[in-house]
């Protein structure tokens, strides 16, 4: 801090009262003034008498300034305006609308996120539930194949389905065929391989094989003697075509 | 000495925006600071334009002035020093490296109206006291200016001001004295 003699001896409080001082030796006096009580009773002073003395030397005015400045001052007044009040009200305002619109926007994130959730949920229980009828029905073969009723038969292909292999699982106590044709050799658009129960010398149909299949279920006939497979017009025949018999086994 | 209650009273109305309080400091403060501006441009009609100038910065910068840091007048007396010295500065439109070539001019041809001559208790005070004090306070002089002008050294130039407005202070407190004396007399 500036000192108050320095400040006294170099005359700076009169270079301060009349504003000549630079900035930085304004703030020094300023600061020693706040903190000096009796270089502060001491600037009093000065500007007591400084002020006597002013208005000692007062000149009255011509009245029209006061006129003058009273229609400048009307003027001004409509555009001067108390901006603290304002500012603090817009400043409101402008918090206001930024957490506004932040939380819109974290109300917008959560929104999608909520729905993409939902569809995925959706999705997962689709697929859940895709999976679980899968399971069942392929436990359900497993089960109606790996049972000590079944009777597995392999059907091996003669010259007209050479090295092919189809399977069929016969339950004589459920009364269930299942045939996995999918070693057969696959077929033109037009033909199908049919499947047909000996009985007696008479041929019943069981059912047409898709080699698309793995395990197709057919109709099962008691008292059939052999199993045979065909190929028929696509759609299968109410009579065998004896001579596209591809292969046949004996029950 | 801070200011009046009053005076701080009317302050808080102006920063609000009342010109009622405007014009109640006008009233009370034109006459010292229009002192002030005729004797720096010494021109009437120019003075009454810078006057009203001030005014209105007044009314526009209200809201800058620190009470804690000084009284109205100091304050006011400041804008309508630095007013009047711009207003002359630029009219004059000289192009120049020291402001003080400003009053050299008015100087040589220095018709001082009557209007314009220091009264009261300053005439009292001695010729280089007064001098002094006119250049500084009512000329627009910085202190630097005015030593040059009076032609003694700057600390020389400060103690005068500081002599002066001493001798002043013990002036106004003599009068106090006599008008105590006075009032005690009358009763």
């Amino acid at each position: 801090m500036m000192e108050k003699k320095k400040i006294l001896e170099e005359g700076l409080l009169e270079l301060y009262l009349t504003g000549e001082l630079s900035e930085e030796l304004t703030d020094a006096v300023e600061e020693a003034l706040e903190q000096d009580k009796s270089l502060k009773e001491h600037f009093d002073a000065l500007e007591a008498d400084f002020e006597r003395m002013g208005m000692e030397q007062a000149i009255a005015p011509s009245t029209a300034v006061k006129i003058r400045l009273n229609n400048t001052i009307d003027q001004t007044k409509t555009t001067k305006t108390n901006w603290l009040p304002l500012s603090i009200a817009a400043g409101f305002a402008l918090i206001f609308g930024l957490s506004t619109f932040w939380l819109y926007v974290k109300w917008q994130n959560a929104e999608s996120n909520l729905s993409t959730l939902q569809s995925q949920t959706s999705q997962l229980q689709r697929q859940v539930g895709n999976l679980e009828s899968e399971f069942r029905l392929t436990s359900n073969r497993f089960k109606s194949i790996n049972n000590a009723d079944v009777l597995p038969l392999v059907l091996y292909g003669n010259q007209k389905a050479p090295n092919g292999k189809a399977v069929a699982y016969v339950n004589h106590k459920s009364q269930l065929v299942l045939v996995n044709p999918k070693g057969l050799p696959s077929l033109p658009k037009d033909k199908t391989y049919q499947m047909w129960s000996d009985v007696n010398g008479e041929m019943i149909n069981m059912g047409t094989l898709n080699t698309d299949n793995e395990l197709v279920p057919l109709k099962y006939i008691e008292n059939a003697e052999s199993l045979n497979i065909t190929i028929e017009p696509a759609g299968g025949s109410d009579h065998p075509t004896v001579e596209e018999l591809v292969s046949y086994v004996i029950l | 000495m801070k200011n009046s209650f009053e005076d701080h009273e009317v302050i808080t109305r102006l920063i609000s925006g009342n010109d009622t309080a405007l014009y109640q400091l006008y009233d009370k403060y034109s006459g010292a600071l229009y002192g002030v501006i005729l004797r720096m441009c010494r021109d009437r009609t120019k003075a009454e334009d810078l006057l009203q100038e001030t005014f209105v910065k007044i009314w526009n910068s209200i809201d800058t002035y620190d009470a804690s840091k000084g009284r109205f007048y100091t304050w006011a007396y400041r804008i309508a020093r630095n007013t009047t010295l711009n207003s002359m500065r630029t009219k004059d439109k000289l192009i120049q490296t020291d402001d003080l070539s400003v009053y050299d001019n008015k100087e040589t041809n220095e018709e001082v109206p009557d209007y314009t001559e220091l009264k009261g208790s300053i005439k009292t005070l001695e010729p280089h006291h007064q001098k002094a004090i006119t250049l500084v306070y009512y000329r627009g002089y910085t202190h630097k200016q005015a030593h040059k002008a009076m032609g003694v050294p700057l600390g020389t130039f400060k103690s005068y001001v500081r002599q002066a407005l001493k001798q002043l202070r013990e002036t106004y407190t003599k009068k106090l004295v006599y008008i105590w004396i006075f009032l005690e007399l009358m009763a």
